[in-house]
């Protein structure tokens, strides 16, 4: 008999017990749901665990001044080109769908004063409007508002800060720190420039929870900032924020392309960062290990489903072979059988999983429907999980679980071809 | 008669060897890689923690009421009351929940050296006590740690030495206000410069002997501002128990505040407690596919035995008993496979725990100053989660195989006998 | 008015003084030798008690080093680094090297005539300047109506509390002109009802307008 009459037969053979066929291709298909579903949580979390993590400091990627990762010295500034190559870059149409949002920043350091204390802090200007679509600390005000666009002298502090200076809303604070020499001024001994003193008011206080912020980060608007710095125009570094974690590398290895030649460093966050890219180091390796357990455990259920199969129709076999099949065609009809359930499999799960991975890319997974927390509700993780499968993934999952079935299918394929005759036929 | 029933049920398990082994297979297999999942999981809580709290943190801080987090050089435990601060930390030290405490002195002023002077956080530490609770003299990538041979030898960030221009044997300034009001100041050398990883300790920190900083800040030796410990057990719950309860314990004698790491680093607390969540959902859906391939698996092995339990039937069983029957073979199966899957586990989560999962290379192991830090994934055993995957998978096993066997139970002998 | 905020400015000075530190964690006295140049330059060098003598701070123009004869290092200050209270009294740093002139930064109005405490005073009122860079909400000047010498200067924060306060006493005559010869300055608790910490600088003698070599002036001389 034909290769593909056998085929053709084997998809019939299926339907012969059209409900035990579709509870299996059910069990199965569920298999490749739970796959999805995970994967696409797995992926999601990890991604918003980083997304998060990384707005509370240089985004995913940041230009800054070669070197400056390493001294971190006020002195340091980039050059203007390189800003407007930046910007021309990341607003390019190509762009479009990978940034999310990039943020200009002068940094420095300084002593804050109030009439009952002061504290050392660390001074970012920043643009109001550039930085609220990068930092997350726009979002963490408690008292008080942001910045303005428009507004002036506005500053906001930490609680922390507030709490240490005894400030509030509206309280003047003086911010006092070097005038920056820029690096190429002759100057005798390290000291740095004159020393400024400005006027300041408390705007609006932030709390992120976490101590090193909320006690030292202070926020202006750019222009004041390069005033008092004496650096009109000028700006320590650019913190990119995109739309996929993924996207990093490629991000900063385009932008480099465009001002090679120039000492800048164009760092991805994992650079950028080291601390965090050792904690989700970790996470990275998590990732991995728990795809290949799903995967593992899929390829069980493959395995279990189509071995019950078999040994059910153990006499069915024994009959074909009676009637004449040859060993190697009853090989081809199951393989066969199993090729159609698989695909009909896949497709059940495929139609449930994407649904399913819709739903929790759109809706998110709650985590707080599961789980009272201990502690005051979460600082840095949103507690809503948003799915997120790359086509990539959805791809290879369904192509592993389809190769998975398929090898499998071999083996009682096998079995089966050597069926021993007159034991088959008996009927217990 | 139960005993009777499990022996006829084990059995019959045995008169089709190839079915009951797939089955147990299944729930054998799939009980394993739920057990392999829950130990790796608690392994990552566990590491994930130890790498917020090993370098610098410690699992507890006890200190003087008011003194976090300002860190005012004044605010210190013992001296004016008398207390015997040695003495507090042979207490703490004693106490069952808690693995080593050792005693520290906090400072905020300037270090100097050749050419630059920089903001420094000073910490005097007890070298020999404080390695017990932390990990930094790992982290040295110059030179070597503090010793008692030198009183004034100190060891700096690499990221500091750089700011400030100095190398191992360099002298530097340090200078600070001392509890006095007074410019503590004096002459120290750096012995080694450490690595983290962590910008704050790199840039910023300078750890010398505990003594040498008393004597810079002025003051007497019986003053410490805080009583770093390190616990048995440190996950967030563990954790915040020992707090309260030493807090409880030890302002019988002495006014202190005890803080566990959840408080002092929330934010680490919030990612362990996200992971937590995350790796539950996960073991949750991989219970979901466990359970599926069991269901499956008993769904079929009893629908195949339809015509031999027609049989029984027509010879006289009752259905009451056949169901019971099914019912115990299904238990000893699922006793027999959880058995079977733990015993392949065991030798598997122990090599995790002692020697951990490597997976360095391939996923990207960064280099932090030319130091490579390939993950090394040690497992944790967590034994709550073995026992509740264990009763879930055998109470699906019981469930998914109730069903079919009564409703072959229910058929009548004839149809059962006709079943092919 | 203005002479009240220009006290201490003269062409030069040189004095010895004396301060003493009163809180709820010391009591310590440190005594001083103070050189000053115009209103840019200053030279201050401490001779007890033991611990501290000989280290020495200089200012020059908007610079400041610390000389520490244990180190026998100098270390340049940056702003960021100057704390709130210099050696631990209620002073800053601010207070001692950086010699405002109120005039600049405030406005200045009169808000009272007469006597108290046995002295005909005359009372005003600063309030900062829209931009001036200084924390205070008000600062109040009491003077003597005779000399106008400050009797008392009172800091406020902007909700009108009491941080700390500035009294003046002593009055002497010194090389031509009236001095007050002792300043105890208050640190106010948290509600500005009372004295927390005290700090109190005696003037032992005082030389102004003599003339003095810039050269004092320098890291070099720092050192000594």
């Amino acid at each position: 008999m034909g290769f593909l009459l056998l085929m053709k037969i084997g998809w019939r053979n299926l339907w012969r017990n059209p409900r035990g066929t579709l509870l299996t291709a059910l069990a199965l298909g569920l298999g490749l749901t739970l796959l999805l579903i995970s994967l696409g949580l797995l992926d999601g979390s990890h991604e918003q665990m980083v997304n998060n993590a990384v707005r509370f400091g240089t985004g995913h990627v940041v230009v800054q001044p070669m070197g400056y990762q390493d001294s971190a010295s006020a002195e340091l500034l980039l050059p203007p080109r390189v800003v407007s190559t930046t910007e021309a870059f990341l607003h390019t149409e190509a762009m479009k769908h990978v940034l999310r949002g990039m943020s200009p920043r002068l940094l420095a350091s300084g002593l804050l004063s109030s009439a009952a204390n002061s504290s050392g802090v660390n001074l970012m200007g920043v643009i109001p409007k550039q930085e609220r679509a990068v930092s997350l600390i726009p979002q963490r005000i408690v008292e008080g508002n942001y910045l303005n666009d428009d507004q002036q002298s506005g500053v906001v502090i930490g609680t922390e800060l507030a709490r240490k200076l005894d400030v509030k809303v509206g309280d003047k604070v003086v911010f006092m720190t070097q005038a920056v020499q820029p690096t190429g001024t002759d100057e005798a001994d390290a000291g740095g420039g004159e020393m400024q003193s400005t006027l300041l008011r408390v705007s609006g206080i932030f709390r992120t929870g976490i101590q090193a912020i909320d006690a030292h980060i202070i926020q202006l608007p750019l222009p004041e900032a390069q005033a008092l710095l004496g650096v009109p125009g000028r700006v320590t570094q650019v913190a990119i924020l995109l739309e996929r974690e993924g996207d990093s590398l490629m991000v900063a290895q385009d932008l480099q392309k465009q001002v090679t030649g120039i000492p800048v460093e164009i760092l991805p966050w994992r650079q950028s960062m080291p601390t965090l890219a050792q904690s989700f180091l970790l996470d990275d390796a998590f990732n991995y290990v728990m795809n290949g357990v799903v995967l593992a455990m899929v390829g069980l259920g493959i395995l279990n489903t189509i071995l019950m199969r078999v040994i059910e129709r153990h006499h069915e076999f024994g009959l074909c072979l009676a009637l004449g099949l040859r060993p190697a065609q009853l090989a081809v009809m199951i393989i066969g059988e199993s090729l159609a359930l698989t695909a009909l499999s896949l497709a059940l799960g495929l139609v449930l999983g994407l649904s399913a991975q819709h739903y929790f890319a759109t809706a998110g997974l709650d985590l707080r429907w599961f789980f009272e927390s201990s502690l005051p509700t979460t600082l840095v993780f949103d507690p809503v999980i948003y799915s997120r499968l790359s086509l990539a993934r959805i791809a290879s999952s369904v192509g592993i679980v389809f190769l998975t079935a398929t090898v499998i299918s071999f083996y009682p394929a096998y079995k089966a071809a050597r069926t021993e005759l007159p034991d088959a036929l008996k009927v217990f | 008669m139960i005993t009777r029933l499990l022996r006829l049920a084990w059995r019959n398990l045995w008169r089709n060897p190839r079915r009951t082994m797939i089955a147990m297979t299944a729930i054998g297999f799939g009980y394993t890689m739920l057990l392999f999942v829950a130990c790796l999981m608690a392994g990552l809580r566990q590491q994930m923690i130890e790498s917020g709290t090993g370098l610098l943190l410690s699992d507890v801080e006890v200190q003087a009421p008011g003194y976090y987090p300002d860190r005012p050089t004044h605010l210190t435990l013992g001296g004016r009351d008398g207390t015997d601060v040695n003495a507090l930390v042979a207490a703490i030290a004693a106490d069952p929940r808690v693995q080593a405490a050792s005693p520290r002195v906090y400072g905020y002023g300037l270090i100097s050296g050749t050419h630059q002077s920089v903001g420094a956080q000073l910490l005097g530490v007890v070298p020999d006590q404080e390695q017990k609770i932390t990990v930094l003299q790992t982290r040295i990538v110059k030179g070597s740690y503090l010793t008692r041979r030198m009183p004034k030898g100190v060891v700096i960030g690499d990221k500091l030495a750089t700011a400030i221009g100095v190398k191992v044997g360099s002298e530097v300034v340090l200078l600070a206000p001392a509890v006095d009001g007074s410019t503590g100041n004096d002459l120290y050398t750096v012995t080694g410069m450490f690595h983290t990883g962590l910008d704050a300790m790199d840039r910023n920190l300078v750890l010398m002997p505990l003594a040498s900083l008393q004597e810079l800040l002025r003051l007497p030796p019986g003053r410490i501002h805080e009583i770093a410990v390190k616990l048995h057990h440190d996950d967030i719950t563990a954790t915040m128990t020992s707090s309260s309860a030493l807090q409880v314990q030890l302002s019988k004698t002495l006014p202190v505040r005890v803080r566990g790491w959840p408080e002092l680093a929330p934010e680490l607390a919030d990612y362990v407690q996200f992971n937590r969540r995350v790796t539950f959902i996960l073991f949750f859906i991989f219970f979901l596919l466990a359970v599926m391939g069991i269901v499956n698996t008993m769904l079929m092995a009893i629908a195949e035995r339809t015509r031999e339990l027609g049989m029984l039937m027509a010879v006289g069983m009752r259905r009451v008993q056949i169901v019971g029957l099914i019912v115990a073979e299904a238990a000893s199966l699922a006793g027999a496979s959880l058995v079977l899957g733990a015993a392949l586990a065991f030798p598997l989560l122990w090599y995790l725990q002692v020697h951990g999962l490597y997976l360095g290379g391939d996923r990207g192991a960064i280099t932090l100053g030319g130091v490579a830090v390939g993950p090394l994934w040690h497992g944790q055993q967590d034994f709550t989660a073995y026992t509740q995957a264990a009763v879930g998978l055998a109470v699906t096993a019981l469930v998914s195989a109730l069903y079919p066997a009564t409703r072959a139970a229910r058929l009548r002998p004839a149809e059962a006998l006709r079943k092919v | 008015m203005d002479r009240a905020a220009r006290l201490f400015i003269s062409k030069s000075s040189i004095a010895t003084m004396e301060m003493q530190i009163t809180n709820q964690e010391v009591q310590r006295k440190i005594s001083m030798q103070f050189w000053s140049l115009g209103e840019s330059n200053i030279l201050l060098r401490i001779r007890s008690p033991k611990e501290d003598a000989g280290t020495a701070i200089l200012k020059v123009g908007n610079k400041i080093w610390y000389y520490l004869p244990k180190a026998n290092r100098t270390v340049q200050i940056r702003a960021s680094m100057m704390t709130t209270s210099w050696m631990g009294s209620n002073f800053t740093l601010d207070d001692l090297v950086k010699q405002s002139r109120l005039t600049d930064d405030y406005a200045i109005t009169g808000t009272f005539e007469g006597r108290r405490d046995g002295v005909a005073v005359s009372e005003y009122t600063l309030t900062p300047k829209p931009k001036a860079a200084v924390v205070w909400g008000t600062i109040t000047l009491e003077v003597r109506q005779s000399d106008h010498l400050p009797v008392r200067q009172r800091y406020y924060d902007e909700d009108g509390k009491l941080i700390r306060e500035l009294t003046f006493s002593e009055y002497k005559t010194v090389s031509g002109r009236p001095v007050p010869m002792r300043l105890v300055m208050q640190t106010m608790n948290k509600s500005g009802t009372k004295a927390v910490a005290e700090t109190t600088i005696t003037y032992e003698k005082i030389i102004f307008d003599k003339p003095i070599s810039k050269d004092i002036f320098s890291l070099k001389n720092l050192k000594q």
